[in-house]
């Protein structure tokens, strides 16, 4: 199992006699290999869900286990961070050195990692990217999406297991936000890396294996993306949407036109509609 | 006619090795009332173009006239800015980054203070604010903003704008980085704007499904040109070019257009939801002689956007905050978590504006 959450909870004090529980209680398996899309609004909990999976925040009560080692055990918790890496929303924030190829080598040289392996390491987590040709270039004058995919090279190249993306698509344009979906996918696919996307575009959330919906610091919904968007009353009512086409089947359901069931993707709405018309 | 901007042309980094060219000839005239989108992709000039219009950038060719102020690249006259500011008002992208202040109301005091208007002018001003974006003054007004939720920074943030009572309000990608809640409510907050603030916005978005909620008019930037300026219902006759710019084009036209390549034409002009849910049922009632209402598809993400103003739904949907802890002990407990000491507690901001005018009566 990549990651094993058992009755975690994680609270932030406010000050000595105020607490707030972001994390309550949660318990959850994510097995190795798989695309998870983790959603709720603001305030929900998801991004302190995934700082305790990398051990940047320990959890308050329960244990968190990546491969099997506890982030509470203190001479695991490198192995960890290195298993689980993550990127972050801003994409302006991450990154330290001035040339591309010097930032994705930040990593690996922290971990010791010797020089020839260190070459290696950046040039194949730059061409995992489409990066390769920009590796003299400085990162400050590209557009998000590249210094989000820029970001993701940085983590690769400690080669973790475990990529987590917490709203990394959140700042980005359109074209941004594919490239460094696309990215995630085939990094998914092609090397089995285990993805956790936390995000709020329900239309990301639909190419992912598994759905993950938390409301109030616990999980609202988990299961395949399909099965969750049947509850749209329920997601709505917690503050969050359905994909555009699986609203627009709803609103035409409700007018009295029998639309069937399960429409969540452009496609499956106008092979619907063909029949109809 | 509010904007009119001639032949403006700009480049970064002019003779250097990195000059990239922003802006060339642009010409372009923005009415009073006007509800205006700008789409581009990243890099494509759109947010050079608007700093223009506020004067944040001064042209290098061409020139701007903003009702009677002419920006031009000549140094002299000297152009009272300071006018300009109070006439156009510009909401950044993640305005709530540049909250500073360590109250509320402080916060949205700011701008209509360096107009230089009177004290009591400037708390009137900030109340109205602050109520116009939705929130509860009295429960806001002392709270600092950081401890406020991102969707509610962001309405400080805008309200700090709208205190200046701008004529143009320009926005910039408003909605970015919200959860879809959050994003209806700024919507809606836009569209009421229109109606009880600023009479010609300007909003720039990636979104097009979102642009399309509200505007009357969409100009395309492309290549550091104007591609296209036209009526929102027209604009997507070039929806192949647009998408060859990389743009995207909304979701209802897309369906529109996958029908019509499948032998189902819906006809032309549908651009929102509302139009393809309408043309649809129309097409089904033909199909099946059936009499289903026109009107009956209800496109509600959130169903509240007639319900702006009782004060019992606004608070229902979170756009009020309920006082948890006396407001009191709440400042008290940010200045312990910053290291204040308690004698340097936060001061609600209406005590000094009040003695600010009180001094000024006295000395009269």
């Amino acid at each position: 199992m990549a990651v094993t959450l058992d009755n975690v909870t994680y609270s932030y004090n406010i000050d000595d006699s105020h607490r707030i529980d972001a994390v309550k209680g949660i318990s959850l398996n994510i097995k190795d290999g798989t695309f998870v899309a983790l959603v709720g609004h603001n305030g929900s909990g998801k991004s302190t869900l995934a700082k305790l999976l990398n051990g940047l925040l320990l959890p308050t009560s329960g244990e968190v286990k990546i491969f099997g080692n506890s982030t509470l055990d203190p001479n695991k918790i490198y192995d960890i961070r290195k298993n689980v890496g993550m990127v972050f929303q801003n994409p302006d924030n991450q990154m330290i050195a001035s040339i591309v190829e010097d930032d994705v080598a930040f990593g690996p040289e922290n971990l010791g990692v010797e020089r020839d392996e260190i070459i290696n390491r950046v040039e194949w987590a730059l061409s995992k990217v489409g990066m390769l040709e920009y590796r003299k270039r400085t990162p400050f004058k590209m557009s998000g999406g590249q210094k989000q995919r820029l970001a993701i090279a940085g983590v690769l190249a400690i080669k973790p297991k475990i990529l987590v993306l917490d709203e990394s698509t959140a700042m980005l344009d359109p074209r941004g936000r594919s490239e460094v979906l696309e990215v995630a996918h085939e990094l998914n696919k092609q090397d089995g890396i285990t993805v956790i996307h936390i995000t709020h575009f329900m239309e990301e959330a639909l190419e992912a294996d598994r759905l993950i919906v938390m409301h109030d610091g616990r999980i609202a919904f988990d299961g395949t993306p399909r099965e969750v968007f049947k509850n749209y009353e329920e997601l709505k009512a917690i503050k969050l949407a359905v994909p555009w086409e699986t609203q627009m089947a709803i609103s035409l359901q409700k007018a009295g036109i029998d639309m069937g069931d399960g429409i969540v993707n452009e496609e499956e709405l106008v092979d619907r509609l063909c029949q109809l018309l | 006619m509010s904007i009119v901007i001639k032949h403006l042309s700009f480049t970064y980094s002019a003779h250097t090795p990195y000059e990239r060219k922003a802006l060339e000839n642009i010409n372009l005239e923005i009415n009073e009332g006007d509800f205006l989108g700008i789409i581009g992709h990243t890099g494509s000039g759109k947010s050079t173009f608007i700093q223009h219009i506020n004067g944040l950038i001064k042209p290098q060719v061409g020139e701007v006239e903003i009702f009677d102020i002419k920006l031009t690249p000549e140094k002299k006259p000297k152009v009272n800015l300071r006018k300009l500011r109070s006439k156009v008002g510009m909401v950044f992208q993640y305005p709530e980054y540049q909250l500073f202040a360590d109250t509320v109301e402080k916060d949205v005091a700011f701008g209509p203070k360096n107009l230089g208007l009177s004290a009591d002018e400037v708390a009137k001003r900030v109340k109205q604010a602050i109520e116009m974006v939705g929130l509860d003054y009295e429960a806001v007004k002392d709270r600092a903003p950081f401890e406020l939720s991102g969707g509610q920074k962001r309405r400080v943030a805008i309200a700090g704008i709208i205190a200046m009572q701008p004529k143009v309000l320009i926005l910039d990608e408003p909605t970015a980085g919200l959860d879809p809640f959050g994003k209806e409510q700024i919507l809606n907050l836009i569209k009421y704007l229109k109606t009880h603030c600023s009479p010609t916005i300007i909003v720039i978005s990636h979104d097009i499904d979102e642009i399309t909620r509200f505007a009357n008019r969409i100009v395309v930037f492309n290549d550091s040109h104007i591609a296209y300026d036209e009526p929102m219902q027209q604009l997507f006759k070039h929806s192949r070019q647009l998408q060859k710019m990389g743009l995207d084009i909304p979701r209802a036209v897309k369906v529109v257009n996958n029908l019509r390549a499948r032998g189902v034409d819906l006809g032309e002009e549908i651009v929102t939801a509302e139009d393809l849910l309408k043309a649809i049922i129309k097409r089904y009632n033909e199909a099946h002689s059936t009499d289903i209402d026109e009107n009956a598809g209800i496109f509600d993400m959130y169903d509240f956007s007639q319900k702006w103003l009782t004060s019992e739904q606004r608070e229902e949907l979170g756009l009020i905050t309920r006082k948890e802890e006396p407001k009191d002990e709440k400042s008290h407990k940010v200045g312990k978590k910053f290291g204040l000491k308690n004698d340097k507690k936060i001061k609600p901001a209406k005590k000094e504006v009040e003695s600010k005018s009180k001094d000024k009566e006295d000395k009269e």
